[in-house]
């Protein structure tokens, strides 16, 4: 796989990609100790009011991200819903309501999450390690169960697939993040004045980090604001006209659909009464329905037409992920896939053996003719279909 | 060696926290998690003493099909996580074997409540696809709408339940 940002580390080197797992931990575990989610009683002092570190830790944290992640993409140096799409798991809303609120009654109870009972062992605790014990154990419980009638429907509901907070609000995700910060810093003196209330401490200088962060996070939202005022990345890139030839299309639709989107621009009749395997029929004129701008860029976006186009559709450049174009259109694909073709002469390289069964095998699976045997080989027909990678989190 | 008291200020470990979450989005492509290395442990475990039963459950079974189940991202995760939370510990000097509970609360008690609370979490990170880190860091930071909802959950629940528990920490 290429890289899908700039910065990320080859994952072709497992070596590299395992260190690099245990560079990450090493610090969360660290700054989880630091901040003292060590103790269980400094977790579960969030929900008697007495002292809010879990709020400000954790919300601190995901504004840290957000700023991070939406400066970095107003810059144009990251995809930001490439990044959701490949490192967030999809929504299931109603599981995860109610996982959520298991979650929050495991935490006061156990006064952990699993996160900060690893680092409870680590610093020797013994609740912390029934703590962990107990998260193997309702996992194993709910990985029993989470399959079976009822209990699999509930499991499964509410599924949305990817949605993220800026499509709902459908504003800019710079602009959310800005207001998330606001939203942040209002939560945090909320939180501050409820802490003295409880404790009845009176209020006295704030600390020195505090108006640090604060202005740091500030900042660092105007400058995600400041960034959509840049020319969007792409607008002004010229779209290449890339082509895919009917066999590797075929080899690509076979071996991994979910990376691709086939959009069929002939007119409607035609499509309807043949086209490329898993197309959709959306003629020129209803592309712009598609609002291909918005939707996720994580997929290959092919362009079937009639006889091969020699650029982009207008209406599929907003596309901010690759769009490819049928080499020869549809015409090139009926010449490869629906024609008759002539078996290799025997001895024929094994490239050529293996491109001839493929056309065959597609050309009887779509036209129902049968295509004589495949001679054999040792290598075996198509690519092997390989089965998409998990959502992130911690089912992973 | 440090001050067991002292403790980083809690938005300074925030922004810590959010620059490795960050590094783990951009360098690694992947999140923050905790719960996935338990069940993968459990799976080969089971896998070595009961492999008919794995094979009839379906989400054990879809782990134990990996080449090499202990060769993934979360594992080693896990395994700095432990080690950096040591280190951390070691250094502060609040390495001291021990329950961690309210002053005059009964053990028994305690060890109770945090194994209880500890299934109601491993329940809660599965039907959630993720714990609070994996789901709520996570996914939250990405400004999945999912993530949200489950975070403000999870607050709901730990308030919800406060009462009923307060004796262990006080």
């Amino acid at each position: 796989m290429s890289p899908l940002f700039p910065f990320q580390l080859p994952a072709a080197n497992p070596q590299v990609a395992m260190l690099a797992a245990v560079f990450v931990g090493f610090g969360f575990g660290f700054v989880l100790e630091r901040a003292g989610f060590g103790n269980a009683r400094k977790l579960a002092a969030q929900f008697y009011g007495s002292e809010m570190v879990m709020l400000k830790v954790m919300f601190t944290a995901i504004v840290t991200a957000i700023l991070g992640t939406t400066v970095l993409a107003g810059l144009g140096l990251v995809d930001l819903r490439a990044l959701g799409d490949t490192i967030a798991s999809d929504t299931f809303l109603w599981p995860m309501i109610l996982g959520g609120f298991l979650i929050g009654v495991g935490i006061i109870f156990s006064g952990y999450c699993p996160g900060t009972s690893i680092v409870g062992m680590a610093s020797g605790k013994l609740d912390a390690v029934l703590a962990y014990g107990g998260v193997i154990l309702g996992q194993v419980i709910w990985a029993e169960v989470e399959t079976r009638g009822p209990i699999a429907r509930f499991h499964n509901s509410g599924a949305l697939g990817h949605v993220y907070l800026y499509d709902l609000v459908k504003v800019p995700p710079q602009a959310l993040a800005a207001a998330i910060v606001l939203v942040a810093i209002g939560a945090f003196l909320f939180g501050e004045k409820v802490e003295r209330m409880v404790t009845g401490a009176v209020p006295g200088a704030p600390a020195p980090a505090r108006r640090w962060v604060f202005a740091g996070v500030g900042a660092f939202g105007a400058v995600g604001l400041a960034t959509l005022i840049l020319p969007a990345p792409g607008a002004a890139r010229p779209v290449p006209a890339a082509t895919i030839a009917a066999p590797d299309l075929a080899r690509r639709a076979l071996a991994e659909p979910w990376k691709l989107r086939i959009l069929d621009v002939r007119p409607m009749a035609d499509c309807a009464k043949e086209r490329v395997p898993g197309s959709e029929c959306t003629p020129l004129d209803t592309l712009k329905r598609l609002e291909l701008a918005d939707v996720s860029a994580t997929r290959d976006l092919v362009v079937v037409s009639e006889r091969g186009l020699a650029e982009v559709p207008a209406d599929a450049r907003a596309y901010r992920g690759r769009v490819l174009l049928l080499d020869k259109g549809f015409e090139g694909w009926r010449e490869w896939a629906l024609a008759p073709a002539p078996a290799p002469a025997p001895g024929a390289p094994e490239a050529e053996q293996q491109a001839w069964r493929l056309r065959a095998g597609v050309r009887s699976a779509l036209t129902g003719v049968g295509a004589p045997p495949p001679p054999a080989s040792a290598a075996g027909g198509g690519a092997p279909v390989k089965r998409k990678a998990g959502g992130g989190g911690c089912s992973g | 060696m440090g001050n067991p008291d002292k403790y980083w200020n809690s938005y300074l470990a925030g922004v810590a926290m959010g620059l490795v979450l960050l590094s783990a989005y951009l360098f690694v492509g992947k999140g923050l998690g905790a719960s996935g290395p338990a069940l993968r442990f459990v799976t080969v475990a089971a896998e070595a003493v009961a492999p008919g039963h794995v094979a009839a459950t379906p989400p054990l079974a879809h782990l134990a099909e990996e080449p090499s189940p202990l060769a993934n991202y979360f594992v080693f995760l896990g395994l700095g996580t432990l080690l950096g939370g040591f280190v951390a510990a070691y250094t502060s000097g609040r390495m001291k074997a021990g329950v961690s509970r309210g002053d005059t609360a009964p053990v028994g008690l305690r060890l109770a409540l945090a194994l209880g609370g500890g299934v109601l979490l491993g329940i809660g990170a599965r039907l959630a696809r993720g714990c609070a880190s994996g789901q709520a860091l996570t996914g939250g930071a990405l400004m999945s709408a999912g993530s949200w909802a489950f975070m403000f959950a999870i607050f709901g629940g730990g308030y919800a339940a406060a009462y009923l528990v307060r004796r262990q920490w006080r």
